[in-house]
């Protein structure tokens, strides 16, 4: 009798723990205004910014390359290539930050504003997991082996960083304001016009 | 900028600018100079007296920042060869003696405050790191072609 005593007081307080850990947490609304404009912002940044595919194609185009090595002075060559890299790096040290900032965002706040399956979830997590790899392995190619050293995985960088960026509108999309007809301007006194 | 101006107006202020005034500046990197040159560095407010005039002075200001926006896009998307020769026209065309040209150019970077406002800094450091280039490559051709007397 006593051991059934236990057993059920021990059944009965699982069943309170998981209820008490399945309980969806609400985080608090003051105070984290500015993680949800810090996030909007390098969502901004990233997708006006660091991911457009005609700065990139620019930035990486090879026929800069072929370009100055038809010059005759190896100083241009080196010159070149210097600068190129210097911006390589900075785009991927920028995109890193900036995915690391989203990041910070999707684990504290953004799951307890949207429906995120767990399956989404654990997909989001590898992919930001992956992309801060890859950018840290693509800093590591620009730095030794310069600007072109891999095109692939600047395109597989572009390629996550896009996905992850959808995944935090889609996070943030309350925070833009509903679609509203421009104001006229042509409102009389007391009777505003829409 | 803050202020406020009809849509339809500064489309149309920017459309007579480009037909009037850029229609005769041929390179994308005359036109940068040139919008830039018409922006407050104080204010960051563009300013065209005929353009004020004809419409407004908002319209006339938000216009020029469009077309300012439009060439230092045109800019950015120009290979390094184009680069090359745009730069080499434009400082053919100023009249100046092109060895000063490239010397100021490269000591004072005025390109750098030609930029409009709310670029993203990576694009601004991808045209600047170009330019860079692009005039080391406008230098070394310079040499070549006319060797000092000394050598």
């Amino acid at each position: 009798m006593i051991a059934l005593i236990f057993y059920v007081g021990a059944a009965l307080g699982l069943l309170i723990l998981m209820f008490v850990l399945a309980r969806p947490h609400r985080a608090p609304v003051e105070g984290i205004a500015h993680q949800f404009v810090e996030a909007r912002g390098s969502l901004h940044t990233l997708q006006q910014g660091l991911l457009p595919t005609d700065l990139l194609n620019r930035i990486f185009d090879r026929r800069d390359l072929d370009y100055v090595n038809t010059q005759p002075s190896p100083d241009v060559r080196r010159l070149f290539l210097s600068q190129r890299k210097a911006i390589s790096l900075i785009w991927v040290r920028r995109v890193r930050s900036e995915i690391l900032n989203l990041m910070h965002f999707h684990r504290s706040h953004s799951r307890f504003h949207t429906n995120i399956s767990i399956l989404t979830e654990v997909r989001l997590a590898f992919d930001f997991a992956a992309l801060l790899i890859v950018c840290r392995i693509l800093e590591t190619a620009f730095s030794v082996r310069g600007p072109y050293a891999a095109p692939r995985l600047v395109q597989s960088v572009v390629t996550v960083a896009s996905r992850l960026c959808t995944a935090s509108e889609k996070s943030l999309a309350f925070l833009k304001a509903p679609n509203t007809p421009d104001f006229r301007g042509d409102s009389s006194r007391g009777n505003a016009t829409v | 900028m803050n202020l406020s101006s009809n849509q339809n107006d500064v489309i149309a202020a920017a459309d007579d600018l480009r037909r009037r005034t850029l229609a005769h500046l041929p390179l994308a990197l005359e036109r940068l100079i040139y919008l830039a040159s018409t922006r407050d560095y104080n204010t960051g407010l563009y300013h065209h007296e005929g353009l004020a005039q004809r419409y407004s002075e908002a319209a006339a200001c938000e216009g020029l920042a469009n077309c300012h926006r439009e060439s230092f896009h045109e800019l950015l998307s120009a290979p390094l060869e184009e680069l090359v020769r745009q730069l080499q026209l434009y400082a053919y065309s100023i009249g100046a003696l092109t060895s000063n040209f490239i010397t100021s150019w490269k000591e004072l970077e005025p390109y750098r405050v030609a930029v409009p406002v709310g670029t993203d800094p990576l694009a601004a450091e991808f045209v600047f790191s170009n330019l860079k280039v692009a005039l080391t490559i406008f230098e070394h051709r310079l040499f070549q072609r006319s060797p000092s007397p000394l050598a």
